[in-house]
């Protein structure tokens, strides 16, 4: 129920915003040659000349029934168009959201571990600072160095267009190339998939880095741990059982919170590297004040992130015997 | 014990981060030589722009990313010759022959033409092209709505019904009485010879002396009928969903696939008819292509020209401002082209909406703003000399550009006459040396200033225009939007008189490429920026300048359309910027012509090849 109202609430956000923008896109949509007969058309077609109480429930009435309708500016099914770039959106943000965890943790651990030294100062600035990178700046310093003065990997795009693409089976390149045993086609995959999702990755572990420092450095002189280690646990249990798995409980919660981060960062990553997916789509939409496009991807969007926190709760219940899913919390045995 | 356990834990880690290691660098080293042997082929090119393709359907493309595409893959009856853009080749016309009243175009099309699925090109799937076009009725469906019309005005009416129950490839009788019908735009007078009667279109009955640069448009190539019917059909004012993303036609490229948001790859028409014609009969436009391979990638700038460099794209759209960075480049040959290349892509200049805005309705004011303008500033700053201070509205580089600016001199930056003129108007002013003219006049009030903000120079040029303004007594407030926004605004009519933008920078490029249809354009529209220019007189010069059948009578008008519109001070001729083609020096083979959209200045890639 309650992803339901969080997504009325947004479509309804957006529509609004989009019709204060640009009370009338039928020209924009049109063409801005368009002739008057193509631009009533257009009026007609998405009851742009009706009260916008109407327009509205038009637009829900559709949502609803999943009738997304067709893309003013394509003249396509919108949902045919979000089935097709979803799945490249995905592929990018599962790589990199895999990468900045594993990285995220790593380092807050180590730093965590090592705090008030070298390592710690270092660590921590390392992650401040690309916390403190904007988006599009990483994405185009990442083509600059990797793409032109150190050339290793391409400069966008998701494949080389020298090689066959796979068929389309999941909608995911990787896999439906493994699953095809296309190498070519998978190894051209990976190599346009590193660059744009280490971007991604690079301005948004940070703040997992920070979580877990903090925690760590919460449960690194906590009773418990001292407990442990008095019983004759090696100190490598003593790390992993018990002062790890403890301080992963902060850092899932916000893992939540970044992953809403990495989907909507695809918005600037996509287009500035050619991916082909949801976030390129979306800033197309944008600029040209494609609401009928924009709403659906947004619902997308909200959806991911909503599914984002629901595994985060799930994975905090397994790691927090004492949190039920949804129950109330147990007392300590 | 304890010491034992932790031993074997370090070793184990020790073995996990060398395996992790090892795997590493054996995907990286695959990934590596990968792309080691991907090294450009001499059979495959690779370009790269911007912007993407707004639709592959030759009915609905108005964008030059989708023309691009489109002229590779559909041919129509004509083709520019060569690199001239007044003079004509046929392409699925053999040859054609004009009526001395210009109101008949009659069209012998050539044999043995097909499209690349085998199916024939003959002159019922010609009248089926153009029908389908204006019944579709999308955006640029104008040009050739212009002297066409799918109805005669007098009871007969070519529906979207009658366009998908006809059988193009065994017409019955009844089929024919439509297509052979006389008093209809389109007419087949036999499977080989196909009549265009002018005059049902929205200029009304007349001839019009673009009528064939309108005929180089994708909107008049061949689309097979059994393609469309077989994929929806055609519905009347609708775009048809399945030949926006698809391409079959008769040229020498076919479509591969379309990576929307990434890529465009075409490939080779093995079964091209152009490759049985016969040298004597043969011609640029006909020739099989040189390259098996034509892939369009659409990124980024900074990721373009780093490509260039690299090698990785052999062709990209570049501003021409990055003309310096490229002209370092090894390998890479950067070309300023001739002024008509740059007038296709966009001429520039200010408006002014006296209709939104009173104050503009004082020829004084406008003349004023004139004078305020340091265009050779602006050219050099903005545009690294690379542009031109221009006469309008026909654009430098196109005919008769030259005939009808004759006796006129640009435009000239005099700031104190700029403020003597406001001073005149009514309105306090300012000269450079700070000494006010009129300080009992009214400030002159202060009025939104429209830009494009996805244009650097514009955005630049209206910075520079702004503190030019402030000087003299003129503040602006400066209000860019976004290039859909902007267009919205510039381009609309029925708003002129009440706009918010009655002052800024516009722009026009070419739909094809005649001087009629700049000047069309900005002196019959009315649009706001056009300045919402209305003028009875204008609009008959224009009219005659259309309809007229010898170049004499179309001089004369264009000279005196430009000269009441410079003295009218209308609009502000501001700047044409120069086209750059950026290419690596062993791609060649283009033939430059401002009608093409391949890269933004040649038609075909079918020439384009590799030198030795």
């Amino acid at each position: 129920m309650g992803t339901i109202l969080v997504s009325i609430g947004t479509v309804t956000i957006i529509f609004l915003i989009s019709h204060i923008l640009n009370p009338d896109p039928a020209r924009l949509w049109a063409g801005p040659r368009a002739r008057p007969s193509t631009i009533l058309a257009v009026a007609a077609r998405y009851h742009l000349n009706e009260p916008l109480y109407t327009q509205y429930y038009y637009f829900m009435r559709d949502l609803f029934t999943g009738n997304f309708g067709i893309d003013p500016l394509t003249g396509q099914s919108i949902l045919s168009e979000i089935r097709f770039y979803l799945p490249n959106t995905l592929e990018l943000v599962f790589f990199s959201f895999v990468i900045l965890v594993i990285v995220g943790v790593a380092l807050g651990y180590f730093a965590g571990m090592h705090f008030s030294t070298l390592g710690d100062s270092i660590a921590r600035v390392t992650y401040l600072s690309s916390w403190a990178t904007p988006m599009y700046l990483a994405a185009i310093v990442a083509i600059l160095v990797f793409a032109n003065y150190i050339p290793i990997f391409p400069s966008g795009g998701m494949y080389s267009l020298s090689i066959t693409p796979p068929q389309s089976t999941t909608g995911f390149f990787l896999i439906d190339a493994l699953i095809q045993l296309n190498i070519p086609a998978f190894l051209s995959g990976l190599q346009h998939l590193i660059l744009p999702g280490l971007a991604l990755a690079f301005v948004n572990f940070g703040l997992i880095s920070r979580a877990v420092r903090s925690s760590i450095l919460n449960v690194r002189w906590s009773t418990y741990v001292k407990t442990a280690r008095a019983k004759g646990l090696n100190e490598a249990e003593v790390r992993q059982r018990h002062i790890l798995r403890n301080a992963l409980i902060d850092a899932t919660s916000i893992s939540a919170v970044i992953f809403g981060w990495v989907l909507t960062s695809t918005l600037v990553v996509e287009e500035l590297f050619a991916w082909p997916g949801l976030g390129q789509f979306a800033y197309q939409a944008i600029f040209s004040n494609d609401y009928p496009v924009l709403i659906p991807v947004v619902v997308v969007f909200t959806l991911g992130v909503i599914a984002a926190n629901f595994v985060a709760d799930v994975a905090y219940s397994l790691l927090d015997p004492r949190i039920a899913l949804g129950g109330h919390n147990g007392a300590v045995t | 014990m304890i010491e034992f356990r932790s031993h074997r834990s370090a070793i184990g880690k020790i073995q996990a981060v060398l395996i992790i290691v090892v795997l590493l660098i054996a995907v990286g080293g695959a990934i590596y030589f990968y792309s080691m042997t991907q090294a450009p082929k001499e059979t495959r090119l690779l370009v790269e722009e911007e912007s993407q393709p707004d639709s592959l359907d030759p009915a609905v493309s108005y964008t030059t990313p989708g023309w691009e595409i489109v002229e590779q893959v559909y041919q129509g009856l004509l083709a520019p010759n060569g690199a001239s853009y007044t003079t004509y080749i046929g392409v699925l016309a053999q040859n054609w022959t004009i009526s001395s009243d210009g109101m008949t175009y009659t069209f012998n099309l050539r044999p043995d033409v097909t499209f690349s699925n085998g199916d024939p090109f003959n002159a019922y799937v010609m009248w089926f092209s153009i029908y389908r076009t204006l019944v579709m009725n999308q955006a640029p469906a104008w040009i050739l709505g212009q002297n066409l019309a799918a109805t005669n005005g007098a009871g007969f009416n070519i529906t979207d019904s009658i366009l998908n129950s006809i059988n193009y490839t065994n017409p019955s009788q009844k089929d024919l009485s439509y297509m052979t019908y006389e008093n209809q735009s389109v007419q087949v007078v036999s499977p080989s010879q196909l009549v265009l009667h002018l005059g049902y279109g929205y200029n009304g009955n007349a001839p019009y002396s673009a009528f064939l640069a309108t005929l180089i448009t994708p909107m008049a190539m061949a689309v097979d009928p059994n393609v469309v019917e077989g994929n929806g059909g055609v519905a009347a004012g609708q775009p048809n969903n399945y030949m926006e993303t698809h391409a079959l036609g008769t040229s020498f490229y076919e479509l591969q696939s379309w990576v929307q948001g990434q890529s465009i790859t075409l490939i080779k028409n093995q079964d091209y008819w152009g490759a049985k014609v016969l040298p004597a009969d043969s011609n640029y436009a006909i020739q099989p292509a040189m390259l098996d391979t034509v892939s369009f990638y659409y990124k980024a700038a900074s990721a373009m020209i780093a490509d260039l460099e690299s090698n990785t794209a052999q062709m990209i759209i570049a501003p021409s401002t990055q003309y310096n960075v490229l002209k370092q480049a090894t390998g890479v040959t950067s070309t300023i082209l001739p002024i008509v290349f740059g007038s296709s892509e966009s001429i520039v200049f200010v408006y002014m909406d006296p209709y939104a805005f009173p104050p503009f309705q004082d020829i004084r004011v406008r003349e004023a703003v004139s004078y305020v303008i340091d265009y050779k500033s602006i050219i050099h700053s903005v545009l690294n000399d690379l542009g031109t201070q221009w006469i309008g509205p026909v654009p430098p580089g196109f005919p008769y550009y030259n005939e009808s600016t004759t006796g006129l001199q640009p435009y000239q930056y005099d700031p104190n006459m700029a403020a003597s003129l406001l001073a005149q108007a009514g309105y306090r002013s300012t000269l450079p040396n700070g000494t006010t003219l009129n300080p009992a006049g009214k400030a002159f009030p202060s009025v939104n200033f429209l830009y494009d903000a996805d244009n650097a120079p514009q955005s630049q040029a209206a910075q520079i225009i702004s503190s030019e303004l402030q000087v003299i007594g003129i503040t602006i407030t400066l209000s860019p939007l976004t290039f859909k926004q902007y267009a919205n605004v510039i381009y609309s009519s029925g708003t002129v008189n009440s706009t918010s933008y009655p002052f800024g920078i516009s722009y026009y490029s070419e739909d094809y490429t005649a001087s009629i249809d700049y000047v069309t354009a900005i002196t019959t529209t009315g649009q706001v920026g056009f300045s919402g220019f209305s003028n009875q007189t204008v609009m008959g010069w224009t009219t005659s300048a259309a309809t007229a059948i010898d170049e004499g009578t179309v001089i004369s008008n264009l000279q005196q359309i430009t000269r009441a519109m410079y003295h009218d001070y209308t609009d502000i001729w501001l700047y044409v910027p120069y086209f750059m083609a950026a290419n690596r020096s062993n791609v060649v083979g283009m033939i430059p012509n401002p009608a093409g959209s391949g890269m933004g200045y040649f038609m075909f890639y079918n020439t384009i090849h590799y030198s030795s």
